[in-house]
Parts: structure tokens; C-alpha cells; sequence
């Protein structure tokens, strides 16, 4: 699961090696969603700050 | 700006993004330094704003590649300023090294301000969009070696985030490798 969005931004840039932009551009929107739906599983402690 | 010096320029910035996720390989391996689940994703997040930089050296340059790489630095940076802030009040404890007074979810967060930073700067200028021939060899070699560099840190980054976390989510704090553990069964409470 967390290696996930490594896999689909490693895809995406062999799709842009391989001439293909929006494939690449859609690998990298995927990768970038997957990302922040893990950082809102982890980062589930309160800061304990004062803002 | 030529679309030469453009050129140049994202390349360089490009090898410096490599040599951020070189140089976390070098303290997993080197100082057995494990990464936490948020220093993982930071990872990821230099990944996706080194993205953008590939794709200038590889379609040229484009506004929309630097916004690629803008955003993937601000998601990076979210995840690095939260790990920052948690840490942030003296006596809260850290997680990991310190590199020259500086934890690495300091550094991340440096530098992704740098890279938010310097993709403005390198948006400024309009020449660089002008199409010109295809570039000598000479020209190409540092690009290619870059964005070579980048697929294989992120090929290697699957590697070792399956070795660290396995195929679910990670452990908060990982005390090893938990798929050899789990394959050789020494995990916590399955050894003999």
C-alpha cells in the first residue's frame, strides 16, 4: 500500500520516457492522490500547538 | 533564459532532488536510519515535484511541469511542516539523525521551499518556451542520466518501502524490515 505512490510515479515517468505526456501527467495526479489519502491515514495525532 | 540554459538549469535542479533521495537511501542503509511512515510519503513527495522537472527535460519546458512540480513540493512540504510541528516544542522528542544540527524532515522541508521557490523563479522568464532544434549530444547526456536517476530512486523506493511496511500500512515506528520478519517469521510474538 505505501509503496504505491513510488509504483504509479515510477509508471508515469516511463510513460514520459516513452513519449506519452498525458499518461505520465494521469500517473502523476493518480500518485499524488494515493499520496495524500496516506498521509491522512498516518498523520492522525494532534499537534499540540497553540495557534 | 534559452531554452539551453533552461535546460541546464532544470537538470541541475533535478540531480539536487536525486541527491536528497540518494543521500536518504545512504542514512537507511549506511547509518540503518529506518524512515518513518511520513518520512516515507515525504519521499513521494520529492518524487512527484522531481516529476515535473523530468517532464521539462523531457518535453521541454512547460508551465504546466513546474506546476506539477510546485504542487508536488507543497504536498511534500504539508507532510514535512506536520512532522516539524510535532516536534517543534522543546523536550517533544525527534525521529532520527540529526544532519548538521538539522533533522530530515527539516531539510525536506528546506527543500521544498526551495523547489516552490525556484520553480517561481524559473517561471519568470518567457524565452525559454521558444522551440529550438533538437539539443546536441553533449546537452542531453546530464538530462537523461537525471531523470534515469529519478525512475530508478523511484523504482528503488518500491523495493524498500515493501521491505519496511510489507503491503499494508506502515508501522509508526518500524523496528526492521518487517517483510523479511514476517517471511521468516521473527515477527514480534510469532518467534519461538
Amino acid at each position: 500500500m505505501m509503496s504505491l505512490p513510488f509504483l504509479l510515479f515510477a509508471c508515469g515517468l516511463a510513460a514520459g520516457w516513452t513519449s506519452r505526456r498525458e499518461a505520465a501527467m494521469g500517473f502523476w495526479v493518480a500518485g499524488v492522490l494515493v499520496l495524500l489519502v496516506l498521509f491522512r491515514f498516518h498523520a492522525t495525532d494532534v499537534l499540540n500547538l497553540g495557534l | 533564459m534559452t531554452p539551453d540554459l533552461s535546460r541546464l538549469l532544470n537538470a541541475l535542479g533535478l540531480v539536487a532532488v536525486d541527491t536528497v533521495l540518494v543521500l536518504a537511501f545512504a542514512d537507511q542503509l549506511w547509518f540503518r536510519d529506518l524512515p518513518c511512515p511520513i518520512c516515507i510519503l515525504q519521499r513521494a513527495g520529492f518524487i512527484a515535484a522531481g516529476f515535473g522537472i523530468a517532464l521539462n527535460l523531457i518535453f521541454g519546458p512547460r508551465p504546466s511541469h513546474y506546476g506539477l512540480a510546485i504542487l508536488g513540493a507543497v504536498v511534500g512540504g504539508i507532510m514535512s511542516a506536520d512532522q516539524v510541528l510535532h516536534y517543534i516544542v522543546p523536550g517533544s522528542g525527534s525521529y532520527g539523525n540529526a544532519i548538521f544540527g538539522l533533522h530530515l524532515y527539516s531539510w525536506a522541508l528546506i527543500m521544498f521551499v526551495a523547489i516552490v521557490g525556484g520553480c517561481g523563479v524559473m517561471l519568470l522568464f518567457d524565452r525559454q518556451y521558444e522551440s529550438s532544434g533538437p539539443p546536441p549530444l553533449s546537452q542531453v547526456t546530464l538530462p537523461i542520466l537525471a531523470v534515469a536517476l529519478l525512475a530508478l530512486l523511484a523504482v528503488g523506493n518500491v523495493l524498500s518501502t515493501l521491505a519496511i511496511c510489507g503491503v499494508g500500512l506502515c508501522p509508526e515506528a518500524p523496528g526492521g524490515y518487517l517483510i523479511f520478519h514476517e517471511n521468516l517469521g521473527l515477527a514480534q510474538g510469532t518467534a519461538p
